[in-house]
């Protein structure tokens, strides 16, 4: 069915952003903006997040436990919303590394052979 | 819930910030500020759209895990149908056996009285030290009354009420009705407004202008059809006219019977109110304490004080009056007073049937635990793909709360009927007993105590089985051979547990029990079978000689004596069991006992015939005769011969019937057998017998009951002995006609209701316990079946294994059965109150008991453990 068809594939995309929040927020606690930038940054602008889907995605990870939040103050002083990695989400973070590195390799193994028939 | 609030509203405030800091940035970057503005939120994105997806973020995975959970928990159930029966059909019977014992509680212990603030209310008893050996307090007199309605300041207000009967006339049938003459402040003081117009204005209370009644409204309605306009009318009361002021509101309810202390009777149904219309100057300061006096006290004053304020005023009272008498006075909070014994017998059964949940909520959880090790395989496997122990066990969780849910939704509906069957078996004398439904304080006890047992019976399986290790469990499955240890032990305590109240609920039923078979079987002093009671009065606007009243009695009992069937009858001026009345003292002229000393006794006024026709043996002289109805003569109840004249023999001798020297000195004629007067459990006291001429003495004969006695008691007699009294007078009112066995019954009534209740629950528990040793038993026999093969195949015998399976399984119910015991002998001080004739500590109930549990036991053991005799060794060692 198409609607089943549709969540999969945004639960991908979803899985992918947590995977990105989650190393971003390894080098430490930021703030919602700053954790954009630094997915923007460190992609080479290549993985273009619109910033607003971040928000779910945080949310998601507090209510899973993964991360918590906290009140702060930002680079140029203005009181903002720190999230920070809890143990919990450090594990999952390896679990959820291991998994994509897996699904990478499945990946790359499903598409070689097709790439390799395309040029015959 | 609330973290979702909160979550919501910091998001608002996150997105501002975050769109502010990426604007900041373009300016930075050279942007223009209005740019660099649309260009951040062109980059966010949608804001309504990403505060949906947050906003469910946090709803849907609650709310989708839980329905999971349910719809999960809903597989399981129907995958188990017997269990899921016994489950449900358990827990709904207890849920409403509880919820329907609770409304009464709630009803009769928790809101006795709907008055306003009824906790500042208190009753105030006179106490005159020198009579306190027979009258320990006494009802209020009315010139006392003023003094502390004017002095006493600890008083917001104080009124007074005493029972008033009157009789209704132009309605049809002359009506004999029933309510209370009241100062005209009582409303105020009780905090009562009236549904319709008013009560009563304070120039009531004087003479003259008293001729005017405020209507309850059950009176109301279905006397004048709950017609408005009968406020402002008058209606015919004694033969005088009254007009109607008011209607009280349909939840006011009056005390009855002696709710307001011994010597003022209420009746049980309340009619109407009038004013007092006394003049204080007929009365003296020591005497005629007939009043029931209620004072509701100023916020704020401890009833310590108030009470130390109204002993000044009554020692004042004392040495104004200069009778050499003391006077003092006790308050006694309203509420505790209405209530009175109720509360004891009520908080047993709400004990009782507390008890019957916790053991349907051990049965439940024995047999859930039985279910353990399979659960725990399956929750093993999900440990092992990665589900939490948290949510495992809020799985399970649901799985009992959603059992406990289903149960309390059909206990609601049993709670219904049994209630109304509670209702119909529950003595009249309970008070509030016509309000006890199920209203929304009950609806919320019975969800409370749904959810309560799901938690109670479910925690302890979902904590086993969600920290059972996912290792042991997967491996365990296939090649157990016997129960791990602590988790048959953990049943067999549960087990225990449950023989154990049970044990100590059928000890209590069976006390209950025995104190009702001695109390029945007790000597009344008089017999019932066959004896019809009627109770007349007389209107005194047309029987205003005491020769009509004569007449009249007269004429009725020659016209019943006549009718076929009837072996005799006779007039009392109050049946026996129906309370005190005509309380006196007995003065033998020549003693040097003072008037404070004297011996007090009850008179009763009787005609020729009474003694036979209630079966009052006569122990020596003879009955009041036709002849000797004008004569000063009496008769008298053993004990009071026996007071009176030790050793001597008392006929013909001489003594005046009360303290007033104007008294007759009247002559003993005859003794009777001493009778229970005031209740059934209540030692005999003395009796007095004079002849029931109305002037002979101070009988009045407003009031009085025929006794017939019939050599059967054939249906229509009733109606015949009606049909006699209205040939001799239609205007007069019948007020009951009932067996005098039903009086007899009624006087129990509270004793058969706890007993008849007690014996249901531990009846209940002894079954649920049974059912719990079965599933235990029958569990392990299943469970050891390899073990049970081995130990066959080296020569064990059926018949071994058997008794070896019912010895272990015997093990915890006789544990129970002493720890009951134990439990039982420990509590007897709470129980010995509610005994008769027993103590708390009776070897043949403990025996009986002991026999029923043990035998109950060993067939719930017997019936699982006899299949082992069945067993194929072979068979048993392939299992699995």
């Amino acid at each position: 069915m198409s609607t089943k068809e549709q969540k999969e594939r945004i639960e991908l995309l979803q899985g992918t952003l947590d995977l990105l929040i989650l190393r971003t927020l390894l080098l430490g606690p930021a703030h919602g903006h700053a954790i954009a930038k630094a997915i923007e940054f460190r992609s080479d602008d290549v993985l273009q997040v619109e910033q607003g889907s971040l928000y779910p995605a945080l949310h998601r990870l507090i209510k899973r436990g993964w991360i918590s939040v906290e009140e702060g103050t930002s680079e140029n002083n203005r009181r903002a919303k720190f999230y920070r990695l809890t143990t919990k989400g450090r594990r999952q973070l390896a679990v959820e590394t291991s998994k994509w590195d897996k699904l990478a390799g499945a990946i790359a193994q499903i598409l070689r052979p097709v790439e390799q028939e395309g040029k015959p | 819930m609330r973290r979702r609030e909160r979550m919501m509203e910091d998001l608002d405030r996150d997105i501002r910030e975050h769109i502010e800091m990426e604007t900041q940035d373009n300016i930075e970057r050279g942007m223009s500020p209005e740019e660099a503005r649309y260009a951040a939120v062109r980059k966010f994105g949608n804001v309504t759209r990403v505060k949906e997806e947050t906003r469910e973020v946090w709803s849907f995975i609650w709310l989708e895990q839980f329905m999971q959970d349910i719809r999960y928990a809903l597989r399981m159930l129907r995958k188990s149908p017997g269990f899921t029966a016994v489950a449900v059909l358990t827990l709904a019977l207890g849920i409403g056996a509880n919820t329907a014992i609770f409304s009464m509680v709630n009803s009769v212990l928790l809101r006795p009285l709907a008055y306003r603030q009824s906790q500042q209310l208190y009753l105030v008893r006179e106490i005159i030290p020198e009579l306190s050996q027979t009258y320990p307090t006494l009802p209020t007199n009315l010139p006392n009354f003023r003094v502390w309605k004017r002095e006493c300041h600890s008083f917001e207000d104080v009124a007074i009420v005493e029972p008033w009967s009157m009789t209704l006339s132009g309605y049809s049938e002359a009506e004999q009705i029933s309510g209370g003459r009241a100062s005209a402040n009582l409303f105020d003081v009780l905090g009562v407004v009236p549904e319709l117009g008013r009560t009563f204005l304070p120039q009531e209370d004087t003479p003259g202008k008293d001729q005017v009644v405020v209507l309850t409204d059950s009176f109301w309605r279905d006397r004048f059809h709950a017609d408005p306009a009968i406020v402002g009318r008058s209606i015919t009361l004694d033969g005088q006219p009254f007009q109607v002021v008011g209607i009280l509101p349909a939840f006011f309810r009056f005390p009855r019977a002696a709710q307001l202390g011994a010597y003022i009777e209420f009746a049980s149904r309340v009619d109407y109110f009038k004013p007092l219309g006394l003049d204080p100057a007929h009365f003296s300061q020591i005497g005629e304490f007939d009043f029931a006096a209620i004072a509701r006290l100023k916020p704020g004053t401890g009833v310590g004080q108030a009470l130390a304020e109204l002993n000044v005023i009554q020692a004042r009272i004392a040495r104004d009056a200069k009778q050499g008498m003391d006077l003092r006075a006790e308050m006694i909070p309203l509420e505790s007073e209405v209530v009175g014994t109720a509360r004891r017998g009520l908080l047993l059964l709400l004990a009782g049937v507390g008890a019957v949940l916790l053991i349907v909520c051990m049965n439940l959880a024995s047999l859930l635990l039985v279910r353990v090790p399979s659960r725990a395989r399956e929750a093993g496997i999900r440990t092992a793909l990665g589900a939490s122990r948290g949510r495992l066990a809020r799985q399970l969780l649901t799985e009992s709360g959603l059992l406990a849910t289903l149960g309390g939704v059909l206990g609601i509906g049993f709670a219904y009927f049994g209630l109304r069957w509670l209702v119909a078996v529950a003595p009249a004398d309970l008070p509030r007993l016509d309000e006890v439904r199920l209203d929304a304080r009950t609806l919320w006890f019975a969800a409370f105590v749904s959810v309560l047992t799901g938690i109670l019976f479910g925690v302890l399986p979902a904590w086993r089985v969600a920290h059972a290790e996912p290792q042991q469990a997967l491996k365990a499955g296939t090649t157990t051979t016997t129960e791990s240890r602590p988790a048959r032990h953990l049943r067999e305590s549960l087990i225990g547990f449950e023989v154990g109240v049970g044990t100590l609920l059928l000890i209590i039923a069976g006390l209950l029990t025995t104190s009702m078979v001695r109390l029945v079987g007790i000597d009344k002093g008089f017999t019932t079978e066959h004896v019809l009671a009627v109770d007349v009065s007389l209107p005194p606007q047309s029987y205003t000689q005491p020769q009509q009243k004569d007449e009249f009695y007269d004429n009725v009992l020659a016209r019943v004596r006549a009718l076929p069937g009837v072996s005799s009858a006779g007039w009392i001026s109050k049946l026996p069991l129906e309370g005190q009345e005509q309380v006196d003292g007995i003065i033998v002229p020549g003693r040097s006992r003072t008037v404070l000393q004297a011996l007090v006794a009850n008179y009763r006024y009787v005609s020729p015939g009474y003694f036979q026709s209630i079966g009052i043996p006569l122990r020596q002289g003879h009955v009041i005769e036709q002849a000797e109805r004008d004569r000063h003569v009496a008769v008298i109840s053993e004990s009071v011969a026996k007071k009176l004249w030790p050793g001597e023999n008392p006929l013909g001798k001489q003594f005046r019937p009360g303290l007033d020297p104007q008294m007759p000195l009247t002559e003993v004629i005859g003794i009777v057998a001493d009778i229970r007067t005031v209740a059934l459990d209540e030692p005999p006291l003395l009796m007095v017998y004079l002849p029931s001429k109305v002037g002979l003495y101070t009988w009045s004969g407003a009031h009085a009951s025929l006794v017939v006695r019939a050599g059967t008691l054939p249906a229509a007699l009733g109606a015949a002995v009606r049909g006699a009294i209205q040939n001799v007078d239609p205007g007069v009112p019948i007020d009951y006609l009932r067996p005098m066995a039903e009086i007899v019954s009624e006087s129990v009534g509270v004793r058969r209701f706890q007993m008849v209740l007690a014996s249901l629950f531990a009846v209940f528990a002894l079954l649920l316990a049974a059912l719990g040793i079965y599933g235990v038993v029958a569990y392990s026999v299943a469970q050891r079946r390899q073990e049970l093969g081995i130990r066959m195949t080296f020569g064990a015998r059926g018949p071994d294994l058997r008794n070896m399976v019912m010895l272990q399984g015997m093990l915890p119910v006789v544990a129970g059965w002493a720890a009951g015991v134990l439990a039982a002998l420990v509590a007897s001080r709470v129980i010995q109150g509610l005994l008769f004739g027993v103590t708390p500590r009776d070897p043949l109930t403990i025996v009986s008991v002991t026999l029923v549990v043990l035998f109950t036991g060993a067939v719930a053991c017997y019936v699982p453990a006899a299949r082992t005799t069945k067993l194929d060794p072979m068979a048993a060692l392939r299992y699995e």
